[in-house]
């Protein structure tokens, strides 16, 4: 695998998960994840309205209840550094006619957050455990459950 | 139409809008399942699909864009990140022949 440019794989913060979050629509949880990764210091406030163009141009949604909000190619200018927030939505969102529990906001500008998302890649393709990260209640098990399994060859 | 046969992929491009997102975890599934075969798979932003890219998959609401990106190329387009029948046809094609029309 390579980490380029100084983007070291990307461990989870804990600081930038939720797990009882809740949401009147779309906007509202994109919004949510935008301020999450805000908070975190990994992005300005105008990446937030790039996520909810990115979003109104293609559904970020991926299947299985999950849906990753991220920025556009020109938004990478607001991001400081990679990084990805986790928010679960118990009650669910209406996203475009999809039923969304659990959103994996994205800020990247290098190739940081990669394995990660290899790693929801394989969940999503695991009816059991997309279900136990749909069901995950605690910041802890969302950390465990997305934690690379250290065979990718993410590039 | 353009055509390739399944044998003759080296280089599957995934192309997204920003590359960050979906398109990593498409590239990241497909290197997985072509574990084992010459096909080298990548994921880039729609406009700077590389000029030696033999098939091009990418999702149906950017597929004009990486048309007139990559002219020739062959062009999957797909409309489920995770699990599209179109995505798994090439795949297909790829470990067991076949012909990949785009």
């Amino acid at each position: 695998m390579a980490d380029r440019a100084g983007t070291a794989p990307l461990p989870l913060d804990p600081r930038a998960v939720r797990t009882a979050a809740t949401a009147a629509d779309v906007e509202d949880a994109i919004r949510q994840c935008g301020a999450v990764l805000q908070e975190v210091g990994a992005v300005d406030g105008s990446y937030i309205e790039a996520m909810l163009e990115r979003e109104r141009s293609i559904s970020t949604y991926v299947g299985e209840g999950v849906a990753i909000p991220h920025g556009t190619l020109t938004s990478k200018e607001a991001v400081r550094h990679d990084a990805i927030c986790v928010l679960r939505f118990p009650e669910g969102v209406d996203w475009h006619g999809e039923h969304v529990t659990v959103c994996v906001g994205i800020a990247a500008r290098g190739d940081g957050h990669l394995r990660l998302l290899a790693e929801l890649a394989q969940i999503l393709l695991d009816p059991d455990r997309a279900a136990a990260l749909r069901a995950a209640t605690e910041a802890d098990q969302v950390i465990q459950l997305l934690q690379p399994d250290g065979e990718e060859d993410s590039e | 139409m353009p055509s390739i046969e399944g044998k003759d992929v080296r280089k599957l491009i995934v192309a997204c809008d920003a590359g960050m997102g979906s398109s990593v975890m498409l590239a990241s599934t497909l290197r997985k399942q072509l574990k084992g075969t010459p096909v080298s798979v990548e994921h880039t932003p729609v406009n700077s699909i590389p000029g030696d890219a033999d098939v091009i998959v990418c999702h149906t609401g950017l597929a004009g864009r990486a048309r007139a990106s990559a002219p020739g190329v062959v062009l999957v387009p797909f409309q489920v990140f995770i699990g599209d029948p179109a995505v798994t046809r090439v795949v297909t094609a790829i470990k067991n022949g076949g012909t990949i029309d785009g």
